[in-house]
Order: structure tokens, then sequence, then C-alpha cells
């Protein structure tokens, strides 16, 4: 990754023309210019997730997650688009996300497990985990991993992603945050991890897009947005989620507020872990579902 | 001599763990065993990276401002929210009043030296202290329980803080109420506007930097200032600043205006690095730029 001033972001933008204020006010395009590949990335919104109060309707998130699935691989029953993810035969690891404040939503977890139970694979061959991922003996044994969490804002990776989801199966997690954790991308070069990865899913239900500490879930710095992203691309689906909260944030503080410390590590791994692309003109958005303040 | 030496060993050896025991002793004595009816359930107790199995990465924030360690505890009541009580100890009180400057946007003198509070939260710093203080629940019990402990752990901290110099330095005139960051890692260089993807400045934990914001939305200006241990660390990083943002601008105090019609300026103060950036007229930048050096600090 190059070093880049915003002198020098200036000169380029000017040399494309229009959008410059813009760009300088997206973090995410400053750290990667090189992308090269489009990617498709499903959101899906539901207004009646929460219609029935603070936790989100099982049903309407079941409904959510299969449309979506089908809608990413061009198939569709939601029989035929697990199948073309999970074979009967695999070992399957959900890599899920239990951070007390914004875990997430259990009802995510038991219809991916179900999903893949559907496919043919046996109980004793799925297991979802998050902090005892190293130690589980059906992540040891994976074949494959569907990897899913919320989003919210985190105060030294900038947000916390699919790509930052990952980090417990590093044998020393710390080892990671350096530069505000820009080196996430290399996470997906553990054995354990490496190439097993089917499907990303990251939770828009309650996004967080502001904190006060570090500890804390913020409830009214989240809210109810209802949606859901899917890919099979982590970065390409982090960037559209950032995106997401970059225009929360701007709608609320009223004004441009970059997030504190930028969300490097998004686009490094673009840049130099070529793990996909957070370029939004590379990526093929298709929206299904609520509309209206979708942000992006 | 060799006694001596074994001596003042077996001397250390042996007090060694008293004073330790006695560091911690002086942060938890903030903090009450009970108040009204809320009784201590658990203690929290974590020193440097330690942190990390408390908040994972989001110790890093901490570390990068020079932490001591954290003690806290959980305070549970009948029927009432759980309180928790974190403190970060940090290695000086500048350090402690950075961390507040990242946590709060807005400026609130109830409690400690600056504070912060929301409907579940409270926070506050206070000499080397930065105490967070969060309710389980949004109820209305929330909110008197940690005004109550915050007030208790407000007043069984004896002493108060400078802030630091640089920070005095800032001129008030159209400064944005708590829009101002108090830091000595790079990382947060980008915190209100994007300067650089890479150290530019050659910030680190010997220089002391602040950035703030002045004006409106619609007429906002950054400035940046940075403290250095020595006439050439400063001048190093100028001129660095000065190849970047303005390489063909001659004399101290280069004022150019860049591709996005902004207004950029830089010039050195002794052992001091100034620059504006994102000013909306050349009147915006040579406006601060006077009050800065007709400043006492």
């Amino acid at each position: 990754m190059e070093n880049i001033s915003r002198r020098e972001l200036l000169k380029r933008t000017a040399m494309m023309a229009a959008g410059g204020a813009l760009f300088l006010n997206r973090p995410i395009n400053t750290w990667a210019m090189e992308s090269e590949a489009a990617s498709k990335v499903v959101l899906i919104r539901n207004q009646k997730l929460y219609a029935g109060g603070d936790t989100p309707d099982p049903a309407v998130c079941e409904q959510m997650i299969d449309e979506a699935v089908c809608r990413l691989t061009g198939l569709d029953t939601p029989k035929d688009a697990w199948a073309s993810i999970i074979k009967p035969t695999d070992i399957v690891g959900i890599k899920t996300n239990q951070w007390n404040g914004l875990p997430t939503p259990s009802c995510v977890n038991d219809t991916l497990k179900a999903r893949v139970l559907g496919v043919g694979v046996t109980e004793d061959k799925v297991s979802v985990d998050d902090r005892g991922v190293k130690r589980n003996p059906v992540f040891q044994q994976a074949t494959a991993l569907i990897n899913t969490r919320p989003m919210r804002t985190h105060a030294w990776s900038g947000v916390g992603t699919l790509l930052k989801n990952y980090i417990m199966f590093a044998e020393k997690p710390s080892d990671y945050h350096e530069d505000s954790c820009a080196v996430l991308g290399s996470l997906q070069e553990l054995p354990i991890v490496k190439g097993k990865t089917r499907l990303h899913l990251l939770v828009m239900f309650t996004p967080q897009f502001h904190h006060v500490a570090p500890s804390k879930f913020a409830e009214e710095y989240s809210w109810k947005y209802g949606g859901l992203l899917v890919g099979f691309d982590p970065v390409a689906v982090d960037s559209v989620g950032l995106r997401i909260i970059e225009a929360k944030r701007r709608e609320y503080f009223n004004e441009d507020r970059p997030l504190n410390p930028p969300a490097k590590h998004i686009a490094v791994a673009d840049t130099r872990y070529h793990l996909g692309t957070s370029d939004p003109s590379k990526i093929e958005l298709i929206k299904l579902g609520w509309d209206e303040n979708s942000y992006v | 001599m060799c006694r001596v030496w074994i001596y003042v060993f077996v001397v250390c050896y042996l007090y060694m763990p008293t004073w330790v025991c006695a560091q911690k002793f002086d942060v938890m004595k903030l903090l009450p065993e009970k108040f009204d009816n809320y009784q201590v359930s658990n203690w929290l107790d974590y020193e440097g990276e330690a942190l990390f199995d408390y908040i994972n990465g989001g110790a890093e924030l901490y570390l990068s401002y020079g932490l001591v360690g954290m003690t806290g505890c959980k305070y549970n009541g009948d029927g009432l929210p759980q309180v928790t009580v974190e403190i970060y100890e940090m290695t000086s009180p500048a350090n402690a009043f950075g961390v507040y400057t990242q946590s709060r946007d807005k400026e609130e003198y109830e409690y400690g030296q600056g504070s912060l509070s929301g409907s579940d939260f409270l926070l506050f710093w206070k000499d080397k202290y930065y105490v967070i203080i969060t309710a389980g629940k949004v109820l209305p019990e929330s909110g008197k329980a940690i005004r109550r402990i915050a007030s208790l752990i407000d007043k069984a901290i004896p002493e108060k803080s400078r802030i630091p110099a640089i920070v005095d330095a800032l001129p008030k005139e159209n400064l944005v109420p708590g829009g101002y960051l108090y830091f000595h890692h790079y990382i947060w260089l980008n915190a209100y506007l994007f300067i650089a993807n890479y150290n530019l400045v050659n910030i680190s934990d010997k220089t002391d930097a602040v950035l703030a914001k002045y004006g409106d939305a619609d007429n906002r200006c950054y400035l940046l200032m940075v403290d250095y241990t020595d006439t050439t660390a400063a001048i190093t990083a100028w001129k660095q600043l000065k190849k970047e943002f303005a390489p063909d601008a001659t004399g101290e105090r280069p004022k150019l205006r860049l591709e996005d019609g902004t207004w950029f300026t830089t010039w050195m103060l002794g052992k001091r690095l100034c620059a504006i950036f994102d000013a909306k007229s050349i009147n915006q930048i040579d406006n601060l730029y006077n009050l800065i050096i007709t400043s006492k600090y």
C-alpha cells in the first residue's frame, strides 16, 4: 500500500474531475485505489423485523437470509441455493460473534445452522462458535466456514467487520492490532481458515455507528436498520456496510464525521491481500426489500 | 560489599509485593464496596495488555495513551440495573485527558475535570484517571445510580491536574466546543479529516499533538499543532509536511489554495509545528494564524 497524503489525493481527485470533496471524506477510498474484479453483494432489509419489539422476529430473519442467499446464488429455492454453497459431506464451522453488547442475533445463528443441516450435514459436523473456535473440534477439522457478525464502530479498527471476525482464529489476536488493525486481511492466510469460507453475512439489524467507550454497546448510537448484507467477497460486503455506517454518521452529526480511526483494514484487505474489492464502483449491489433510508 | 547487595535484594524482594498491592489499593480505594442499595458483585483488574482479555482490540485505545491498568467493579442491587465502573489509570494526567478527548464531543464539567453523560453511561477524567460508568439497562434508576457513584469516585480522587500546555495554546475563538483531540499516536492524525495514511509529521510518544475544529459545519477548518522535543525534530517534520502539501512554495509560511478550493498553510513556532487544513478562505487561515502567534502559550 502506497503512502498517500491529502494533497496527493486531491491532485488525483482533481484529475478524476467531479466529487472531490465527497471522495476525501471516504477513507475507504483513500486506502484503496487498485481493485479490479466486480463483486456481488446483496442488501436485504425488512421493516417487519422488529415489528414485535426489540427482538428480531425469527420468521422474518429466516426469510431474509433465504431470499438473500437465493439472489446471491441466482437459484430459485433456498434448498438449491444452500446446496450450491455447502456439501452434505462438509464439516461446517459457523463463525459468529458473541460480544455481549451486540452479538450475532440467535435467529441468524439458528437459521444458518438449520440450513446447513438441511443440506444433509450431520449434527455432529456443524458448530456455531466464536471465542472457542481454536479449541473446537468441528472448526479444527472444518472443510467449510460461514462468517457472520453485526457491524459496529470500533475504537481501534474503525469498525468491527467480517474481516475482523476471524481474529479469534489467531494464536495471539493482539499481533493483528498494529496500525489500527490494518493487517486483519492476513488472517485469511491462517491454515485453519484459508480457502474455507463459503459465505459472509454482515448483520445490519441494529448497527452501532458511534461509541463512547470500547467496552460498552452504545444503544443511543445504534438504530433499527433491519438489514443484512450477504456475499462471497468479505471486503465488498464490509465496504458496503461501512458506507452505511458513514452515511448514518453524516446524517446524525449533521457534518462529515470520519470514523476515528479510519477502517483502514478493509481497503488493505483489497490492495495488499487481494481478498476482494473495496471500491464501490466495482461492487454490484443488489437491494431487496425495504428501501427507505437505506443510505446506499 | 556482597552482603550489602544481598541485603538490598532481600529487602526489595520482600517489600515488592507490598508495594504492588499498595499501588492497586490506591485505585481500588476509589471504589466503595457499597453505595445506596448497591453492592460490589465482582472486581475487575487488568494491567497493560491483559486488558485485551476484557475489551479485545478496544484496549489499544488506552494502550496508545500509556495505560498502567484498569481497575473496576460491577455493582448489583435487588431489582436494580447492574452498574459497571472502569477506572483506567494512565501514565500521566495528560494521557487521561487525551483518552477523554477521544470520547467526548461536547464539553461538560459536572464531574472530574471534564465529563460526558448519556442515558446509560457517564465518563469523566480527573488527574491520571479516566473513569467510565455504565448501566446494564436504560432505566430512571440507572441514571441516578450512575451519577451517585460518579460523585463518590470524583470526591475520592484528591488531585486535579493541568491540561497539557499545547491545549492551552488553542485559540478559543470559533473553536468548536469539545472539538479538539489531544494525542501522541499517529493513528489519531486522521480523526477529523484525512491528512495522510502514514505518519507524515513523525508523531510519537515523545510528541504532544492536538487537532482542533474551528468554525461551523459549513465554514469548518482544522488546526494541527505538534510539539517536538527539539527544534531539529520539528523542522524535519515541518519539511516533510511542506514537501507533501506545498512542495513548490517558498517562505516560512506558505499559503496556498488546494485543488478542492480550500486553503492550507503551515509554519513553525520554535519546537511547535502548526498547520491549518481545509480553510474556506485566505482570511480564515490568516485570522487563525494571528490568534495563534499572539497567544501567550
